[in-house]
């Protein structure tokens, strides 16, 4: 999941639980603060009252009798007056049933002791508790929509800079990570941002890459100077054995050996020559401006390794599409990708084996050619490193010096060729080959 | 024939020449560019074989000279760059050939032969090969008036056994002439020898080819007078 997604995804829910818990604790919290407005009120009508009785005096009131009661029509708030012999009472605010006109009432009630004249009164200022829970549902209701307003608001705000705070993030997978194609010729360009963090991680990066392409352009140097140096040694040494073997004084036996020691010259002069195309492929010294039919060139192919399928007794199946053609390509190095493919497949097939070669378009428009045979297998574990210089497979009986799928990766690296393997001990090996649209046509005959 | 070798590895120098001598060309050496353009401009050469890497300049530049002193000589680029830029620029300048190095000599030698018969328009006639007549021009095998067919390989492997008769040929060498140096893993003689199976197999319907020898552990010879 991408950190921006996380972010957004993160701040959202915490919100939400937050508001959850909210809305839970929330009919408490009104009713809290309605109870409490409620005895702020009392406490205000108290004052009010006790003013009123000073000011008009007791009597106004009672008129000789022991009590005084006045109430709302609604019987949502009464007031009453009496006189009390004992003085055990205090002043509380309480919840309590009065009944009022025969009606049995929940009331907040106010007591209040007070003295007029040498005698002590009770003053009782009641409010229905349906009065006070009244307010409740409104103020829930008008704050759950205010809140919601406030998150969701919040979230956009939060959706918005956490995009704006990640940009440089996705921008430095984007040139520096994503679909890079090694080596990197173009030199990385920074990323604008403020974070530090960021530009750490970017300029990390891109000391990172230019650190790999030195090394890479160190090794290409190294691998071209070292072959070609090579090169005028071999070919002093080949031609005195040439001329050895012309001269009519060396017997049989000598000439036998001097032939020996071309074989084992010319071994490592395919070595060098191996070595030297592979980093003329790295250098781009190849132009791609040909266009090749694929069944031809591999019945060409196998037409050349004929004699080799017949000593051992190898059965070939090709099921190619006549018309298929790739588009700019290098028909040396398509050549040479192909014969080392099939070269390699003959080389790890056991005599009465089976060697297939297939195509298909695909649903995507793709071209893929499976080059499958019924050989020795790769053991998975060594199966990312045959692409690898000089990983000798030891599997089978014959041994090559390793650079045969080290160049083939090579040519189909350098024409976006994607090649992938699937192998199974002892069931054999599938190499697949896949073009893009825009690599391959279907010939007009 | 007379040969200008312009190459600054005396020793490789020493054993091309050596080679041509036996093929009966007399060889002139010159080890600098600035030899080599003062060996152009007092003789008159048939080949100028140039090594592109002189330590005094690029043997490309020699061309110029060449073309101005000598507009006749053959000349056949040698280098160890094997630079496809390379290669164009030389035949571009008026070079009739390319080797790269390491080159066989045999090879160096089969293409100056075939320059000559380009270039001196030397019309061959039907080369004899035991009761078989070969027609190089053509690449036609014949056997009276019939034509034998060969597979273009085949052909190949043969003509070139035929254009250095009565001497052994190993298989390195042959399978360099007929298939140039592919990268490949491990060399196999097997591929020389399936096809000298093949043209034996073919030819012995019409005749012996006892004339096609395999000298052992060597190669194979075609011997004949």
């Amino acid at each position: 999941m991408k950190l921006a997604t996380k972010l957004i995804l993160f701040i959202s829910g915490s919100k939400l639980i937050i508001v959850g818990l909210f809305i839970l604790v929330l009919p408490f919290l009104v009713g809290e603060i309605a109870s409490e407005y409620t005895n702020y009120m009392l406490r205000m009508q108290r004052a009010e009252v006790m003013q009123t009785i000073r000011k008009n005096g007791l009597d106004y009131y009672l008129q000789g009798e022991s009590e005084y009661g006045s109430y709302t029509m609604l019987k949502e708030e009464y007031i009453a007056l009496e006189q009390i012999d004992s003085s055990s009472i205090q002043d509380t605010i309480r919840d309590a049933k009065r009944a009022v006109e025969g009606d049995t009432l929940s009331y907040r009630i106010l007591s209040h002791v007070f003295t007029d004249q040498g005698k002590q009164y009770l003053l009782e200022i009641g409010k229905t508790s349906a009065s006070i829970d009244h307010y409740n549902k409104p103020l829930q209701r008008v704050t759950l929509y205010a809140l919601i307003f406030l998150i969701a608001l919040t979230v956009l705000v939060d959706v918005v800079f956490t995009r704006i705070l990640v940009k440089p993030l996705s921008l430095i997978i984007k040139t520096k990570l994503l679909n890079r194609q090694f080596p990197f010729r173009r030199k990385p360009e920074l990323v604008q941002t403020s974070t530090t963090d960021f530009k750490y991680l970017d300029e990390s990066l891109v000391l990172l890459m230019q650190q790999i392409n030195e090394a890479f352009e160190k090794e290409r140097e190294f691998t071209a100077n070292a072959s070609h140096e090579f090169m005028t040694p071999i070919s002093i040494l080949q031609s005195k054995m040439e001329n050895l073997l012309r001269d009519d004084l060396v017997s049989e036996e000598v000439a036998v050996r001097v032939v020996e020691m071309m074989r084992t010259l010319d071994r490592l002069k395919r070595i060098s020559s191996s070595l030297l195309l592979i980093s003329r492929i790295d250098n781009e010294q190849y132009t791609k401006t040909d266009t090749l039919r694929v069944a031809p060139l591999i019945q060409e192919l196998i037409a050349e390794v004929d004699f080799k399928l017949e000593e051992r007794n190898i059965q070939t199946v090709l099921t190619l599409q006549q018309d298929m053609e790739l588009l700019h390509v290098n028909a040396d190095l398509l050549f040479q990708l192909f014969y080392n493919l099939i070269h390699n497949a003959i080389k790890f097939t056991p005599s009465g084996g089976k060697i297939s070669i297939a195509d298909q378009l695909l649903t995507t428009g793709a071209y893929q050619i499976q080059i499958s045979d019924t050989g020795t297998g790769i053991p998975s574990e060594q199966l990312p490193f045959i692409f690898d210089r000089f990983k000798k497979s030891i599997s089978g009986n014959q041994m090559g010096y390793g650079l045969g799928l080290a160049i083939v990766k090579r040519i189909a690296t350098y024409h976006q060729i994607q090649i992938s393997v699937r192998s199974q001990v002892n069931q054999g090996t599938t190499f697949i080959l896949t073009f893009a649209t825009n690599q391959v046509r279907k010939a007009i005959s | 024939m007379h040969v200008l070798i312009v190459e600054d590895e005396k020793t490789l120098a020493y054993e091309m020449a050596d080679f041509l001598k036996k093929a009966f060309y007399v060889c002139d050496l010159a080890h600098t560019l600035e030899k080599g353009i003062e060996s152009v401009s007092i003789n008159r050469y048939d080949f100028i074989l140039i090594d592109l890497g002189l330590p005094d300049g690029d043997g490309l530049d020699m061309l110029h000279q060449v073309k101005a002193y000598n507009p006749e000589a053959a000349i056949i680029i040698l280098t160890a760059r094997g630079n496809l830029e390379d290669r164009v620029k030389g035949l571009d300048l008026g070079a009739d050939d390319y080797l790269a190095k390491p080159f066989y000599l045999l090879e160096l030698q089969s293409r100056m032969q075939a320059i000559a018969r380009r270039k001196f328009n030397i019309k061959e006639e039907l080369i004899p090969l035991g009761d078989f007549q070969v027609d190089l021009q053509k690449r036609l095998l014949l056997y009276g008036h019939e034509t034998i067919e060969l597979s273009r390989k085949e052909f190949d492997l043969l003509s070139y056994l035929l254009l250095h008769k009565n001497r052994v040929l190993t298989r390195m060498q042959l399978s360099e002439h007929i298939w140039g140096t592919l990268a490949v893993d491990d060399f196999d003689s097997n591929y020389i020898d399936a096809h000298i199976k093949n043209i034996r197999k073919k030819l012995n319907a019409w005749a012996s080819t006892d004339w096609l020898e395999t000298v052992r552990g060597v190669g194979y010879r075609i011997k004949i007078q």
